[in-house]
C-alpha cells in the first residue's frame, strides 16, 4: 500500500467500502448446497464414473485390420 | 494526521470489518460438513494422446470445444489441434515469440494470444480464403499479457503485468472497461459460467471477483502467502479455486465470501502453475513446477491421483467442456491428453 498515491489510496478505500457491503450468506446454507451440487454431478463426471467414458473418443474403438 | 495516513488507517479498519463480517457468517466449516464423507477412490488417468509439434516450452493451452484446442509456445507458434487425431488444424506463426497465453473463442471462430509484447492479438480462423490472419491487435497494456479469455466474438478480457485487467471491444480495438485494484501483476483470469463476472489472481497474493458490466471489484480473497498463478471458477459458478507459488491451492466460497479449504501437503514444496476442476468439481487437477500434476479430492482435501509423464514443468492444464478429458501442456514441448 505504500507505493500508492493519494488518488489510488482513495480508490482503494472506496473499493473496500463497497466490498464490505457484500451480502454474505451463512456457510450453514452455502456449504451444504455446494456439496449437494457436487455430489449430484459426480455421476456424470467422466473421471469418476467409468461408464461415461465407455465411448472414449481418444481411444481407438476398433482393432487394426491387415489388408 | 496526514491525509495519506488517515486513508491507510481507514483501509486497515475496513479490512478488519470485512474479516469480522466473514467470521459472523461462518457457522459451519467444510471440514465439519464432510466429516462423514468418504474420500473418492484412487483416480488413475492414462495418457491417450501426445500432441507433438512445438519446438519449445508450451506456456498455455485452451479448449475450444471438446475436440479442438489451441496451444501457445515460445517457438513462436499457436497450434490448433484436433485432439482426437492429433492432427494440426492450424499452425499460426506469431509476430512475437514471447507468448504467455492463448484462448479459443466459444464460437470456434477465433483464437487470441499475447505475452511480452504487451498486446493481445486476435486471429480469425474462418477467413474467406482459408488463411489465418491477425484480425486485431489490442494494445494499451503497459505490462505483459498474462491471460486472455473471450466473452464472445466481439469481447475479450485480458490480464496484465501492469496490474490491471481490461475488457476490450474487438471490432474497434478499444478498451471498454479497465479493472484496476490489484497491487501486483495480474497472472490469471477466469470467466464465470454465466459471463456476468470474472476472477483475477495476482502477485499481490489475492484473487478478485469483478462485475464485468459495471467494472467494480465485488470481492477480494486473501490467504495465499505468495503469487497466485492460476485461477478458475468452480463448475457451478459459486466458488473459485486458486493455485499459488506458496505450493497450495485454495477453494473460496463466493456466497459467504470466504476461504473454505486449502489443498496442500508437506511433501509438495513447489509452486502451482495451473489448475482445472473436473466436470462435477469433485476433483481438482493442479499442475506444479515439479513436472507433475496432482489430482485432489476437492471436498476432503486429499491427493487421490497424479498425472506423471512430462519431462519438465507442467505449465498449463485444461478440462474439456464435457469433462471427458484433460490436456496438460509442458515446458518439455509436448501436450498430453488424459482420461
Amino acid at each position: 500500500m505504500d507505493e500508492l498515491d493519494e488518488t489510488q489510496l482513495k480508490n482503494h478505500v472506496d473499493s473496500l467500502k463497497q466490498q464490505l457491503q457484500f451480502n454474505r450468506e451463512k456457510t450453514s446454507v452455502t456449504i451444504p448446497e455446494l456439496t449437494k451440487w457436487i455430489e449430484e454431478k459426480m455421476n456424470e463426471d467422466p473421471f469418476l464414473n467409468p461408464d461415461v467414458l465407455k465411448d472414449n473418443p481418444w481411444v481407438e474403438s476398433s482393432k487394426c485390420v491387415i489388408i | 494526521m496526514g491525509e495519506m495516513e488517515q486513508l491507510r488507517k481507514e483501509a486497515e479498519s475496513l479490512k478488519d470489518e470485512i474479516t469480522a463480517a466473514r467470521k459472523a457468517v461462518q457457522d459451519l466449516t467444510l471440514q465439519d460438513h464432510v466429516a462423514g464423507t468418504a474420500v473418492v477412490g484412487r483416480v488413475q488417468l492414462k495418457t491417450r494422446k501426445t500432441l507433438r509439434g512445438h519446438l519449445s516450452k508450451i506456456y498455455a493451452v485452451h479448449w475450444g470445444d471438446s475436440k479442438l484446442c489451441v496451444s501457445a509456445s515460445q517457438d513462436g507458434k499457436l497450434i490448433v489441434w484436433d485432439s482426437y487425431t492429433t492432427n494440426k488444424v492450424h499452425a499460426i506463426p506469431l509476430k512475437s515469440s514471447w507468448v504467455m497465453t492463448c484462448a479459443y473463442a466459444p464460437s470456434g471462430n477465433m483464437v487470441a494470444c499475447g505475452g511480452l509484447d504487451n498486446m493481445c492479438s486476435i486471429y480469425n480462423l474462418k477467413g474467406k480464403d482459408g488463411n489465418v490472419k491477425v484480425m486485431r491487435e489490442l494494445a494499451a497494456h503497459t505490462g505483459y499479457l498474462s491471460c486472455c479469455r473471450f466473452l464472445n466474438d466481439n469481447e475479450i478480457i485480458t490480464s496484465s503485468g501492469d496490474c490491471t485487467c481490461v475488457l476490450w471491444d474487438i471490432e474497434t480495438g478499444s478498451q471498454k472497461t479497465v479493472f484496476a485494484g490489484h497491487l501486483g501483476d495480474c497472472m490469471s483470469l477466469g470467466v464465470a459460467p454465466d459471463f456476468n463476472t470474472f476472477i483475477s489472481g495476482a502477485c499481490d497474493f489475492t484473487a478478485k471477483l469483478w462485475d464485468i458490466r459495471d467494472g467494480q471489484c465485488r470481492q477480494t480473497f486473501g490467504g495465499h502467502e505468495s503469487d497466485i498463478n492460476a485461477i478458475g471458477f468452480f463448475p457451478n459458478g459459486n466458488a473459485v479455486i486458486t493455485g499459488s507459488d506458496d505450493a497450495s491451492c485454495k477453494l473460496y466460497d463466493l456466497r459467504s465470501d470466504q476461504e473454505l479449504i486449502t489443498y496442500q501437503d508437506s511433501g509438495i514444496m513447489c509452486g502451482v502453475t495451473s489448475l482445472a476442476p473436473s466436470l462435477s468439481g469433485r476433483l481438482i487437477l493442479a499442475g506444479y513446477d515439479d513436472f507433475n500434476c496432482n489430482i485432489w479430492d476437492s471436498l476432503k482435501a486429499e491427493r487421490v491421483g497424479v498425472l506423471s509423464g512430462h519431462d519438465n514443468r507442467v505449465s498449463c492444464i485444461g478440462v474439456t467442456p464435457d469433462g471427458m478429458a484433460c490436456c496438460t501442456g509442458s515446458w518439455d514441448s509436448f501436450l498430453k491428453i488424459w482420461n
